[in-house]
Parts: C-alpha cells; structure tokens; sequence
C-alpha cells in the first residue's frame, strides 16, 4: 500500500473528457491528466462509432454498393467522400469520365465543402461560447442542403456519384439555385467576419492556443485546412489535381499568424472561412463552363469487374487528405477497401498540441481541428 | 494605460459590430418553421419512403439484389398455366404471382440503389416522413395484396403444377430413352443382319471353288 502511495503524484489528477460532451463532436473520450487546469497528458480513446466501413466494403457484392457506405464515414461532407471513391474506381477501370459529369461533381463537391466549414466554423463559435453564429452558419448550410435534396433526394447521404458518373441528373433549376446561393452567400461571408472571426473575444480565445508549428506538422502527416493553417501551401486540388480541377483558377489561403503564432487555433480557424470564398470562385466558374447538353449516365459500366490490381487515390476532402486503397481480384467484390481518413491523422496531433494548456483551451484545439468522429472511427 | 484603452476600445467596437449583425437579423425575416403547425415542402424526388406500385411488380427480384443492405424480401410463385395475370401498365408480361414482398423501412438506409434498376418503375420513393412506429415490426411494409388464402391456394397449385410437370418430363425423358434403347437395337440387328450378308456373299466364293 504504501508503496502505491509513494508513486503517485499526488497534484495529478485523471478525468474523462467525453464521450457525451457536448463539445467532442461526437463520441470522443479523451483521457486527460491534470496538475490543477494544466493538462500534462491527452490520451484520445476512439472506436465509439466504429462500424467495420472497410469490412462491409469486402464482403458487398458489388463495388457500386459500397458507395452508400462511404457517405456515412464522414456525414458532413459525404460528396467528398464519394468522388474520393469512385475516383478511385475510375481509375482502377480506367473509365473516362463525360466532361459535364466532371462540372457536376466539382460543384457538388465545393458546394459541400462550404456546407463542411459551415458547420465546422459554428460548432467551433459553439464551443467557445459563440451561439449566435452557429445559426447564422446553419441558416447558410440548410440553403445547401435544400439544393442538394433537390438533385438528389437526400439531405446528408447522398448516394449521388456513380462509378464513370452520377445516379442522375441535376434538377432543371439546379444552374439558378447555385447561382442565386452565391449571390447570396457572398455579403454573408462578411457578416460572419464581422460577427465572429474579427470578434475580440473569440480572437482571445483562439489566438496563440494550440499552436502546432509547421514541421511538426507535417511531420505527423497533416493535410487540409490543419496543415495549411501553420502555413504550408498544400492543396491537393492544385498539388495533385484530380478531377478537373486544372481549369479552376483559385487560390490556397494559408494561415500567417496574423492574431498571434503561426499554426494558432485562429489560424486555422480563418482558413476554412478563406477556402469557402475560394469555393465560391470554384463554383461560379463551373457554372459558367458546365456543358448544357449531356448523359450524366453514359459511362456508367453495366458490371463492374476490375482487373487484379490496386490502386490508392487521394483527393482534398474538406478536412484534408482523403485516401483510398482498393484491390482488386477480378471479381464483383472488392477483395480490400482502405480509407485514410484526415480525421484520424489529426485526432492523432492532439496530444502533441494541446499540452500544457488549459482544459478551457483543449475544447478550442479539438474544435480548431474539426473532425467528424464518423471518420475517425470509420 | 494607453494599450489598456486600445484593446478596450478594439472589444468595444468589435462587440458593437457583432450586436449590429444580430440587430439585422433581429429584424430581417423568420428561418425558423413551426414544425408540426408549418411543415416544409418536400421537393419532388425526395428520398423518405419507399412506396412499392404491387400491379406493375413482375417479381423480377432485381430491387431485392441491389439492396446493400438485404431490406427487400420478395418471394414468389410462378403462375399456372390456367391463369393470366396479364400486364403490367409498362406493358411487360406478369409471370409470378408476388406471395411475399416486405420492405423493412427500419433497416432502409434510403440509398435510391433498389430504384434505379426496376425494369417496370414500380419501387420508387415518395416524400412521406411522418412514420414513426411504437414497435419495430410497425415498420416492416407488406406490399403483396394477395390474402393467405390466396397464397396457400397459389402455392398449392403452383407445386401441383410444378409435379405434374416434373412427372410429365420424367415420361417424356422415358419415352425418349426408350426410342433410343429401340433405335439402337433396331440398328444392330440391322448391322447383324447385314453382317450376316456380308457372311453369306464372302463365303459363297469359297463354296464356288470347293
Ligand atoms: S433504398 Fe437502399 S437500403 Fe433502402 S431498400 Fe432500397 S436499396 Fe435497400
Ligand atoms: S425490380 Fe421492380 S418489378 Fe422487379 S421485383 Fe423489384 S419492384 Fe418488382
């Protein structure tokens, strides 16, 4: 007993953070070690909503069905997710894409990429005390949302790429809507500048937290706003151009330690609100070259059967990298489907960048990160 | 003291700018829906229910294997050939009779896969959302119209027919086997007789010269 005793330190103390806390973003435990209100230790414990992604993929009967399944991986950007994938089975077939299919999807893309930020910048006011911007955000995200559900059908899992195109066609208004959106979309943009990120409160809370400097992250393998957020211009739309994205001019903002350090939570908080004016530019571009004419339908494969093979593609999903691996054994069944999923990778950061601050501060960091646990655990 | 007065006055400004975006909203127009007294249209094409047309159903089980997640049952019975269930409105001929066609709406993931291949465009979705059940099993949706009697009736005379069938071949399989067994006896004698012929014109010379 007494020896116990002598090991432990006695001003330290073990609480659970999580996995009901309102600011965990879902089902995340994070095991913290304190001295008082300084956090010595974060251990993430993960797997609350694990649900086998890649073990159901297997054991479909077809690579078509696994695309529903990828919607649920990262729920708040699910376009993202499916293009990833059928990206990826593109060119394991070496399938060539119709040119209107290609606009299509770059739209959905960067349209949901605004709808992504959108929630990730109001849960983050949310977390730091900020209620009135999380519905603004909302209010914006839901007029997204109703385009979507106007071509697709759905609200949040889509189910709308096809391997070599789409499920079907966009609605007949679909070119007004986006176009009306933008307009719209623009001055709010401003408004939300105004309302939270040159807010002195918030820029308080967020500056000089969690500062995670650039080679450390890059070396823990950091992608998306995270990255680009300690400064370093990595975009893999104009790195490693996939889709059409080639034809889009537009630029890559990069955190510059304009509020405090370098890599700060404000940072890459301001980031994601500079990538959605870039995707404003994306999406108006698109507009202006989407063909008028086209079967969205016409290179879809009757059975798909890929040859044995492998293939890994990435693409820039609104949290960063977003990796597929699948291999193929010539039959109807992928024989392995692997997700890199960003979230995962920075979830993995958290204890690098959040000792020695405040427990306050650690819900800003896990904020300022924006993972979707979904993806996380897959 | 300067610098206190600064960032002072840079809080001040920046809460009195964040106040005049809400004092907009505060008087801009309503977002928010009354939701059981307001309901939101639903556009046409949304994905919230599966409705099954059961006149227009071939029972072609081609929505049921394109489910991923197996929430189609199907289960049919080929129609006698005493009954014409005729067409469906696509014009395609029905041929089954759909004794079973349950769609478990709780385990649905609303994923669309199970409408596109439909060759008659019966399964579709319909912007219905207000289903919620007390009991799981409220959700499973039968869409086969035939009563139990009907389907013991159906099935019966399907098995019926099924045997009378199997039966019928088995007599023609014999039938056939034994023309066969016949043809092929018929020919050896044949070949024996003409062997024998051969015998007797081979032999003949031989007599000849004795
Ligand atoms: S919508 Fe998807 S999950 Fe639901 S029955 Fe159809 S194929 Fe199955
Ligand atoms: S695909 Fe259509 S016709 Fe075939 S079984 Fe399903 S609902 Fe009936």
């Amino acid at each position: 007993m007494v020896e116990i005793l002598d090991n432990i330190d006695q001003r330290e103390m073990v609480i659970n953070m999580g996995p009901q806390h309102p600011s965990t973003h879902g089902v995340l435990r994070l095991e913290l070690v304190l001295d008082g209100e300084i956090i010595k230790k974060v251990t993430p414990n993960i797997g609350y909503l694990h649900r086998c992604f890649e073990k159901y993929a297997e054991q479909m009967d077809d690579y078509s069905k696994v695309i529903p399944y990828t919607d649920r991986m990262d729920y708040v950007s699910a376009i993202n997710q499916e293009h990833g994938y059928v990206l990826a089975m593109e060119r394991l077939l070496e399938i060539d894409v119709p040119e209107r299919v290609e606009y299509i999807r770059v739209i959905m893309a960067e349209l949901q990429r605004i709808a992504s930020h959108l929630l990730g910048i109001g849960a983050f006011g949310l977390d730091l005390g900020a209620f009135t911007p999380f519905l603004y955000c909302f209010t914006e995200r839901e007029k997204i949302l109703d385009i979507f559900e106007r071509t697709t059908g759905a609200r949040l899992l889509y189910n709308y790429m096809a391997v070599g195109g789409l499920m079907k066609d966009v609605h007949p208004e679909f070119k007004t809507d986006t176009a009306d959106f933008l307009k719209t979309f623009r001055p709010k943009i401003k408004e939300l500048n105004d309302l939270l990120s040159y807010n002195d409160i918030f820029i308080k809370r967020t500056a000089n937290i969690g500062v995670l400097p650039k080679q450390v992250a890059i070396n823990y393998g950091a992608s998306g706003p995270v990255l680009r957020g300690s400064g370093v211009q990595w975009d893999l739309r104009k790195n490693d151009p996939y889709s059409i994205y080639e034809k889009f001019d537009f630029e890559i903002p990069v955190g510059m330690g304009e509020m405090g350090t370098l890599g700060d939570c404000w940072d890459r908080y301001i980031v994601r609100v500079r990538e959605m004016e870039q995707s404003l530019r994306i999406i108006e571009q698109a507009l202006d070259g989407l063909p008028e004419e086209g079967d969205v339908t016409e290179a879809v494969p009757k059975r798909i059967r890929p040859k044995n093979g492998s293939i890994y593609t990435r693409s820039e999903s609104p949290r960063g990298e977003l990796g597929y691996y699948i291999e193929s054994n010539n039959s109807a069944s992928p024989y392995r489907v692997k997700a890199r999923a960003p979230s995962f990778v920075h979830l993995g950061m958290l204890p690098a960048i959040s000792k020695g601050s405040l427990i306050a501060d650690l819900v800003a960091i896990v904020g300022s990160i924006d993972i979707v646990l979904g993806e996380v655990d897959r | 003291m300067l610098n206190t007065v600064k960032e002072g006055w840079t809080t001040f400004k920046s809460i009195f700018t964040g106040m005049g975006v809400t004092m907009r909203h505060l008087f801009g127009p309503s977002v928010t829906l009354q939701y059981p007294d307001e309901k939101m249209e639903l556009p046409k094409g949304a994905r919230a229910k599966l409705y099954v047309n059961i006149d227009d159903c071939i029972g072609c089980n081609l929505c049921a294997r394109a489910c991923p997640v197996n929430c189609i049952d199907i289960e049919t019975v080929a129609a006698t050939s005493d009954v014409d269930l005729g067409k469906t409105s696509t014009g395609n001929p029905k041929r089954f009779w759909l004794t079973r066609f349950n769609i478990d709406m709780a385990k649905c993931m609303y994923c669309d896969l199970c409408v596109y291949p439909c060759p008659t465009d019966c399964i579709y979705m319909v912007p219905e959302y207000e289903y919620s059940e007390f009991d799981r099993s409220g959700l499973v949706y039968h869409f086969s119209n035939l009563k139990p009697e009907m389907v013991a009736e159906v099935k019966e005379k399907a098995e019926k027919e099924a045997a009378e069938k199997k039966r019928q071949k088995e007599e023609m399989m014999r039938k056939k086997a034994e023309e066969k067994k016949r043809k092929e006896l018929e020919k050896q004698k044949l070949e024996a007789n003409k062997s024998i012929k051969e015998d007797d014109s081979s032999s003949k010379p031989e007599n000849n010269d004795s």
